[in-house]
């Protein structure tokens, strides 16, 4: 019996126009609101990273001395005891070796 | 005996976009929940859970793409799925009192009255709106969880991971009771499995007030009008 054609079929206009676009602008909004939220979270991610980045900046810009060569202390070090930069005893006393530390799961 | 417990006159139930849209879905719906546990509870091989976390990404593509298209080629009939499923009414509190009336029918063999329903019955309706919410949290939160889980924020992905496990388990948890349901509504199994029609005792039987107040009869074409 189903090889035949319906007879009968959903009214198509059972629901108000009306209330059809309601529903459907309820829904399109439903759907894009957190979209819309998600995208903003996303492109603004890495504000608190630029906005220290600033305040480095910003300190720097004040700060007396701005290079670690010209501080006076590292001075005073290769002066009166470490030699040269990049000297032996330097290389001895301020360098560490490289220890493979990572535990891999797999 | 109700005058219409022989009537076999046809209903279209489910139209061809609906029933094309509902076999993508099975297609890739079943992949997925059956990949989902396994990547959840990791039990095989790292090869093979590779394949399976492969397989999960192309069945939730083919998803999406099948959610989508409907969406925006079939709107109408989301709108209207949107209205059936999220309508509540007594009758609904009735038919959740008795659980429509399958508990009492499979384990004591009794029958017991339940409240006219429309297109679809209270269970269907819960399973619609869990499908439709909870599908659209799956998509969502799948395709961050897949692609941006390092540049979204991290609270973000750590959310949305337990609100892809959280709607995948509970849909997953729905399937067995609609395939069961499915096939015991077989006239209705039949329809969207194959040609979309219902008979009218069937419909008139579990779906009463759809019969009274959305079923017109088909209008003939000119053609096939004048043939008669």
């Amino acid at each position: 019996m189903m090889d035949k054609k319906p007879l009968f079929e959903e009214d198509k206009f059972f629901l108000s126009r009306r209330k059809f676009m309601a529903i459907g602008a309820a829904f399109v909004a439903t759907l894009a609101l957190p979209v819309a939220w998600f995208s903003n979270k996303l492109a603004r991610r890495n504000d608190y990273i630029k906005a220290r980045s600033a305040g480095l900046y910003q300190d720097d810009m004040i700060a007396k001395q701005r290079v670690s060569h010209a501080n006076s202390a590292v001075e005073k070090y290769y002066a009166e005891f470490g030699g040269e930069p990049l000297g032996h005893k330097s290389h001895d006393l301020l360098h560490t070796h490289f220890v493979d530390r990572t535990k891999l799961k797999s | 005996m109700s005058s219409t417990q022989h009537d076999t006159r046809p209903i279209l139930k489910h139209p061809l976009n609906v029933r094309v849209f509902h076999y993508i879905l099975l297609l890739t719906f079943l992949p997925l929940a059956a990949t989902g546990l396994l990547l959840f509870f990791k039990p095989l091989s790292q090869n093979a859970m590779q394949l399976t976390y492969d397989i999960h990404m192309i069945a939730g593509v083919g998803l999406t793409l099948n959610a989508v298209l409907f969406t925006l080629l079939a709107f109408d009939r989301v709108v209207l799925f949107i209205a059936r499923v999220f309508s509540f009414s007594e009758r609904d509190v009735k038919w959740f009192m008795v659980l429509g009336g399958y508990p009492q029918k499979f384990l004591l063999g009794k029958t017991v009255p339940i409240p006219p329903m429309n297109k679809y019955n209270s269970g269907q309706k819960l399973f619609g709106a869990c499908v439709l919410i909870g599908g659209a949290l799956l998509i969502v939160s799948g395709f961050v969880l897949w692609l941006i889980p390092h540049a979204a924020p991290r609270d973000m992905v750590w959310g949305l991971g337990q609100i892809h496990l959280v709607a995948g388990l509970v849909l997953t948890a729905f399937l067995p009771i609609h395939l069961f349901l499915a096939v015991y509504r077989f006239d209705d199994f039949k329809a969207m499995m194959l040609h979309g029609k219902v008979p009218y005792h069937d419909a008139a039987q579990y779906t009463p007030l759809w019969v009274e107040k959305e079923i017109v009869a088909v209008k003939q074409q000119p053609a096939e009008a004048a043939k008669n």
